[in-house]
This record gives C-alpha cells, structure tokens and sequence, in this order.
C-alpha cells in the first residue's frame, strides 16, 4: 500500500499521471524522472532480476531511505501522500530486508 | 488491507525466488570444479576487473570521490568489452548473473562523483560481486579479503585488497587502519 502510493508513479508500469502530466515542460520533465526511475528500479520487472540483483535492489531500498533520498523532494512537493511517516519508513524497511534475507539463505 | 498486499507481495518475490533457487544450486557445485581448472592459467581473464576494482578500491580508501568516479567509469567499460570466450559455460553463466549487477554499482559510482556516502554503498555490493567472481574464475594475483566491522553502524562491509596492510575504503583517511583481513585469495 505505502509503495503503490508513494514509490509505483516512478518505480513501476503504473504511473497515474498528475494534471501537469499534459502541459510542457511537465510532462517533458516527468518522462525523464520516470525513465530514470524504471531504469533503476522496476517492481513489475523485479521477479525477472536474478536473486543477485533482487538482493541489491532491496538494499538500495533501505538505503535511500535511511538517507532520505527517496521519494524525491521534487515529487513530495506536489504529491504530499508520498511523504513517508517514521511508521512507513519502518515497515518498508522491514519488509525489503526480510525478504533479502530470504534470498541470501536461497544463495 | 495493508497486511494482505504485503503478503501477497511477499510471496510473489518468494516464488520468484523458488523458481532460480533450482539453477543456484546446480550451478554451485560446478563453480568448485571450475575453480580448479582455471588455477593454473596464468593469464586471468579477470585482470582487468580486477585491477579496475582495486583502482576503486584505493581512491575510496583516500576519500577521493572524482578518482572513484573515473574508476567505476572505467570498470563499466571493462564490463562491456569483457571477452567472455575465455571462461568456461558454468563461469560463463556465474559471470553474466554477476555482470549485470556489478555493471550497475560500477555505473552509479561513476555518476556519483562528490557523494562519497553514497559510492562507498554501491561498492560494498560491488566487492561482494567480484569476490564471487574471483571464487569461480581465481584472481590471478594474491587478494586478500578484508573486513571492517564499524562500518554502516557497525553492520560491517569487506573489501578486497591487493595488500596485506589495511586501508579502509569505507571509512577511509579518518579510519584507515580499521579491519582485517579474513581470506586470502589467489
């Protein structure tokens, strides 16, 4: 739930346009963000990611957490459901790593 | 609700995993016969990883982020014209699992020039990565495989290194003579 809401618009084949979505430069802007965001992590393409990059992708979950560069400042600033509580945090935190650690012991 | 999305993400990912687990193993105990084959070649396939890797490796330890950078530019580079003829098929298969992943860290590095903190995390991954590497195919060179345990609030990280003496290229200058060296590697 918390990742639909403040990670899937980047992060995932299911994007909900905002209404700046349909003028430019927003929607150049946007496209870029959502590329880069796809790029470097995809929940819809993550059970295709060897065990390995699974692993690496959580990680790098938990740390941009940890050092709050995610989700981006730029898209908490409009989409203020995005902004994680201490709760949130946690419970993404919880999850990610309990699932790598269910991979590590699949090595 | 919340719990229920959670569990049916979690499962998805635990079968996803199921379903390489099969592979992992298969492919583990081939990786210690492969070992052996290639031990004697004196030329290693992975030496320009390597030496990458350690280029690395040392602009971390003397806090030199524009150096790391150019580093893991060069590493991403290795990645991409790395001739793969000269592995067996199982070190083959080991590799192109590893290459996608260290690939990735090496990149983040290189674009990471002027944060540190952040180029230090993908090069945790990244050592992991090239330890395995080196586990399958040999170094080719003596490595030795070093651990700090005060790193990421004491969570600990290990490195490979090309030196028996320890520079840290987690805590670099203002540690640099935190770890030791767990494995010796040839």
């Amino acid at each position: 739930m918390i990742l639909s809401v403040a990670c899937y618009d980047c992060h995932s084949n299911n994007t909900r346009y905002p209404w700046y979505a349909n003028i430019q430069p927003g929607s150049w802007w946007m496209a870029s963000h959502i590329k880069e965001g796809k790029n470097g992590l995809n929940f819809d393409e993550f059970a295709s990611y060897s065990n390995r990059r699974q692993q690496s992708k959580l990680k790098s979950i938990v740390n941009s957490i940890n050092n709050g560069t995610m989700p981006l400042s730029s898209y908490t600033l409009i989409h203020k459901e995005a902004i994680l509580s201490k709760e949130d945090k946690m419970s993404i935190k919880n999850w990610a790593n309990t699932i790598k650690d269910s991979l590590e012991l699949r090595n | 609700m919340k719990a229920l999305i959670f569990s049916i993400a979690l499962s998805t990912i635990f079968f996803a995993a199921c379903n390489s687990n099969g592979t992992k193993q298969a492919t583990s105990e081939t990786t210690d016969m492969a070992m052996n084959e290639t031990a004697a070649t004196a030329d290693n396939p992975l030496k320009g990883i390597v030496t990458g890797y350690l280029n690395l490796k040392n602009a971390l330890a003397k806090d030199d982020d524009k150096g790391a950078a150019d580093a893991g530019n060069g590493l991403v580079k290795v990645f991409d014209g790395f001739d793969k003829s000269s592995l067996t098929a199982d070190q083959a298969k080991i590799f192109a699992d590893i290459q996608t992943d260290a690939r990735e860290h090496a990149e983040h590095i290189g674009s990471n020039a002027g944060n540190i903190g952040h180029q230090r995390e993908h090069f945790e991954t990244l050592s992991k990565d090239v330890y395995d590497l080196v586990k399958v195919t040999g170094a080719g060179e003596k490595l030795y495989y070093s651990n700090c345990p005060m790193y990421n609030n004491n969570k600990g990280a290990s490195w490979l290194s090309e030196t028996k003496d320890i520079h840290n290229p987690y805590l670099g200058m203002s540690m640099e003579t935190c770890g030791a060296v767990k494995e010796e590697l040839n």
